[in-house]
């Protein structure tokens, strides 16, 4: 029997210490590769539907994060317990914890993800700005380092001019930051976003940044391995954002639209940043860019991104495979950049349990679930029939993905997507994706981070009260209690 | 058989189901009406097929759309609101919480407290801080008035729908 290229050379044991969509994409990945996904379940979540698709279960104890997905002692005993070769935190919870990286490195268990040093030096905005700055790429200006009181905030807000950014130093996806215009608003501000920083990051130290007005949040995927080699796989934009969130990303962007000389400014300068801390995993180098076209450096996320599958399916690449594989210091089979390329165009929304108007969470119990897709569409997810969404975590609850050869093709395929996306029981954002989709100023591309403040697509959710629709519902109960 | 929907701030749809016609073992008939201040203002036939294990529904027996896979639900949605589905009976005790009660409307952690019994409060005032879902959400207060009772204390873990504060107009 002839043997397959990229194949492991040894099937390894892999704790998946995260859960929802994300455990269930790497479960499939460590299979895919021969390896044993290991999933954990927690006593608020016995049910995790990403059990279904891990090889083995097993218990980490406790109700709260704190005592479960963020308990660093209490899983690097479970690792050691189940023998555990490798651990993959997904995104979230201890994906960029430099003292996690550390504590398995201890064990000689693998981290899939980069070196301990290059988390560390990443994790911290403020560090990670001067390391930027240092190798030549552009960075906003703000303060160096963390900002110990709200005087010493506002003596540099004053210096930098308003409008300012308060953020936390450990933040990430959006949490703990706000905009602040005048003195008075940081006085206001500052505790809450400390208070935020420290129950969602366990850290409450801020750093104060000017504020780009109308940006364009664009990101570029980066790749590296243990033999030194970075690659890029193209960017992301994700301007589509409510509190500092992203709810809708695409690949290419289509801000950046021709522009190839821009476009390989943007991802070499990405690279470059990568190389600077020997950079071996999957990481994302976001920047933020003005109406001028000029990018700064905003920050380096150490870890797998949330919006990972649009970038997948422009390239064909498998980034969690690839994540993996680098972590054992495996071969990727990827020959040299020239060699990655990109066809057509692919968006991806956020499907969250929240209001549809104000966009709030809200927690509720699934009580039906089906799906009616158009060609391709990707659901990633962990929704089932009587799931139920506590505010224990994150509202999302999977992503719905649309590739097309061309942008209005993607976007055509995504409209037809939503409506086949039956989740019922819950308040969903599935309306307000809609009206997105169909919003003149969405399709023209023509949108920035300030898009749903500005534009208000959440206002224009069709409120009007169909009673066929809830004939149709209650048929279905009739339907169901006489036996059908 | 009358059916009451009731969202959380007790807006109330009412149903009829006034004929349940059954075809075949995969197909029945019913008519539903919509039913305001006791009076019928909307009549409808609806179709419904089992078909490879779903539910498909039709308002003539020719376009038919299909239901997600449910058990009994309790609970339908319809954009921003979630409705309790109570069928034959309508519940009692369901009294809404007066401008001065705020309760919470989604499970969450108290963060912080702004104010004290005997405070003097006014209307759109931030009365506390609630984490959900790692998101703090300012509580307001619906009224000017006066806090005459706090319930919770910071730190306390609540349930949807508990009474947090009374305000005294």
């Amino acid at each position: 029997m002839s043997e397959l290229r990229f194949l492991p050379k040894e099937k390894k044991r892999v704790l998946i210490s995260n859960r929802g969509e994300i455990a269930i994409r790497i479960a499939k990945a460590c299979r895919e590769l021969g390896h044993t996904a290991v999933g954990i379940w927690t006593d608020n979540e016995p049910a995790a539907k990403h059990l279904e698709f891990c090889d083995e279960w097993v218990r980490l104890p406790g109700k709260t994060n704190a005592e479960t997905y963020l308990n660093i002692p209490a899983i690097i005993k479970l690792c050691k317990e189940s023998k555990i070769d490798a651990v993959h935190p997904g995104y979230g919870f201890l994906a960029e914890r430099t003292e996690f990286a550390e504590a398995l490195e201890k064990e000689k268990i693998v981290f899939i993800g980069p070196n301990s040093n290059a988390v560390k030096l990443m994790g911290d905005k403020a560090t990670s700005k001067v390391l930027a700055k240092s190798v030549g790429v552009p960075v906003i200006p703000g303060s160096a380092e963390a900002v110990p009181s709200v005087a010493e905030a506002i003596k540099i807000s004053n210096d930098i001019g308003y409008p300012v950014l308060l953020k936390a130093v450990a933040g990430g996806g959006g949490r703990g930051q706000r905009a602040c215009f005048s003195e008075g608003e940081i006085k206001d501000h500052f505790e809450a976003v400390q208070r935020e920083s420290q129950s969602a990051f366990g850290n409450g130290d801020l750093l104060v940044e000017k504020l780009i007005l109308d940006p364009h949040h664009i990101e570029v995927q980066v790749l590296g391995d243990k033999k030194g080699n970075v690659y890029h796989f193209f960017e992301r934009e994700c301007s589509v954002q409510r509190r500092n969130q992203k709810i809708i990303e695409e690949a290419p962007s289509p801000f950046i639209g021709d522009d190839e000389k821009l476009r390989q400014e943007i991802c070499t300068t990405a690279v470059k940043l990568a190389q600077a801390v020997k950079y071996d995993s999957a990481g994302t180098v976001e920047f933020i860019m003005g109406a001028d076209r000029k990018f700064y450096f905003l920050e380096m996320n150490t870890r797998i991104q949330v919006e990972h599958p649009i970038t997948e399916e422009i390239t064909g690449v498998d980034l969690i495979i690839c994540m993996i594989q680098a972590a054992f210091g495996e071969e990727l089979g990827i020959p040299d950049q020239e060699w990655i390329h990109r066809t057509g165009h692919a968006i991806e929304c956020r499907i969250c349990a929240e209001d549809p108007i104000t966009m709030l969470p809200a927690p509720g119990l699934v009580t039906g679930f089906d799906t009616n897709f158009p060609q391709g569409i990707r659901f990633d997810h962990c929704v089932y029939k009587n799931l139920d969404v506590t505010p224990d975590f994150d509202p999302m609850v999977g992503k719905l993905i649309a590739k097309g050869i061309v942008r209005d093709i993607a976007i055509r395929k995504m409209r037809s997507a939503l409506k086949g996306l039956y989740i019922e029981g819950l308040k969903t954002n599935i309306p307000l994706h809609k009206v997105i989709m169909e919003d003149q100023v969405f399709i023209d591309g023509n949108y920035t981070t300030t898009y749903i403040k500005e534009h208000k697509p959440q206002d224009r959710v069709k409120k009007t009260k169909k009673y066929s629709r809830f004939y149709k519902l209650l048929a279905g109960i009739e339907a169901k209690r006489m036996g059908m | 058989m009358r059916t009451y929907l009731i969202d959380h701030e007790q807006n109330e749809i009412v149903f009829d189901i006034t004929k349940t016609l059954v075809h075949s073992s995969e197909l029945v008939e019913y008519e539903f009406c919509a039913i305001e201040e006791n009076k019928v203002i909307d009549r409808q036939t609806i179709f419904l097929r089992k078909l490879a294990g779903s539910f498909f529904v039709s308002t003539d027996g020719k376009q038919w759309g299909k239901l997600a896979k449910q058990d009994l639900p309790s609970r339908v949605v319809h954009v921003d609101s979630v409705f309790n589905v109570f069928r034959g009976y309508k519940p009692s005790g369901l009294s809404g919480a007066g401008a001065g009660e705020l309760k919470t409307q989604m499970p969450g952690k108290v963060v912080k407290i702004l104010v004290n019994e005997g405070d003097k409060v006014i209307k759109g005032q931030t009365m506390l801080i609630l984490e959900a879902m790692k998101m703090e959400n300012e509580i307001k207060c619906g009224i000017d008035g006066v806090v005459r009772k706090i319930h919770v204390k910071n730190g306390d873990t609540l349930e949807s729908g508990v009474l947090m504060m009374e305000v005294e107009e």
